[in-house]
């Protein structure tokens, strides 16, 4: 599976469009990445309007994106998160670590 | 009924859900089901891989048939590594302390949430979930 980031920069914010699957093949390297940019930008917006699934392995990246963003005060953010994703956030729990914006 | 037998590594994840989603393509399955369909299969097969038998190798047998009235699947998955109930837990805490203080057991909560019935079973020296799910 396969999955394509696109970054667009605006000073202290980034915000990130994702597109496609996190699943157990390529959630290491996604979160990797997610937890390079909570590094780099006060305010981290995840634009999920394609990213179409997101397995319990893909949950680790975000867990770990927030725990990140929460000891700089940072703030995680999420949008357009399609309903197979809101899913699999809702029934988890994870609803609780982004603001939904 | 469809078989498919595969070494558990995490290498063939695509091959296990593939086995079933092609058939729900081919039966005009909504995008949805087909989503919860592929995320319990890639949940239960995980966690073959991970558990079943390491430190050793070993494989993993899915079957699949469909059933009719009310028209529905089921999969099954099969190891003969440590006999394992993954249903046995109480299901996972999801309140934020609880999110944070683990990183894992989330997937057979996901599992048993996307189906409609999910049951364990050992039998010949083999663990055997079945996942039900109405299509």
């Amino acid at each position: 599976m396969s999955m394509d980031l696109n970054l667009i920069k605006r000073g202290t914010e980034g915000e990130l469009k994702m597109n496609g699957y996190i699943d157990a093949s390529n959630a290491a390297e996604i979160e990797k990445i997610i937890v390079d940019l909570v590094a780099q930008f006060d305010t981290l917006i995840l634009d999920m309007e394609k990213l179409e699934y997101v397995s319990s392995a893909g949950l680790r990246a975000f867990r770990h994106a927030y725990m990140d963003m929460r000891q700089k005060h940072g703030l995680l953010e999420a949008k357009n998160v399609s309903s197979s994703v809101m899913e699999v956030f809702e029934i988890t729990g994870f609803t609780r670590l982004f603001k939904f914006i | 009924m469809e078989r498919l037998l595969i070494p558990a590594k995490i290498d063939y994840l695509d091959e296990v859900t593939g086995f079933v989603e092609r058939y729900l393509d081919e039966s005009g399955c909504p995008e949805k089901t087909k989503l919860q369909i592929r995320l319990a299969m890639e949940e239960v097969f995980v966690n073959i891989v991970s558990y079943a038998y390491a430190p050793e190798d070993g494989e993993a047998e899915v079957r699949f048939e469909t059933l009719n009235e009310p028209f529905s699947i089921r999969i099954q998955f099969m190891d003969s590594g440590k006999q394992f109930d993954p249903l046995a837990k109480e299901d996972s805490d999801t309140s934020e302390e609880a999110i944070l203080s683990r990183p894992g057991g989330m997937g057979i909560l996901l599992v048993k949430s996307v189906m409609d019935d999910v049951q364990y079973s050992y039998s010949g020296g083999k663990n055997i979930l079945t996942l039900y799910k109405k299509l």
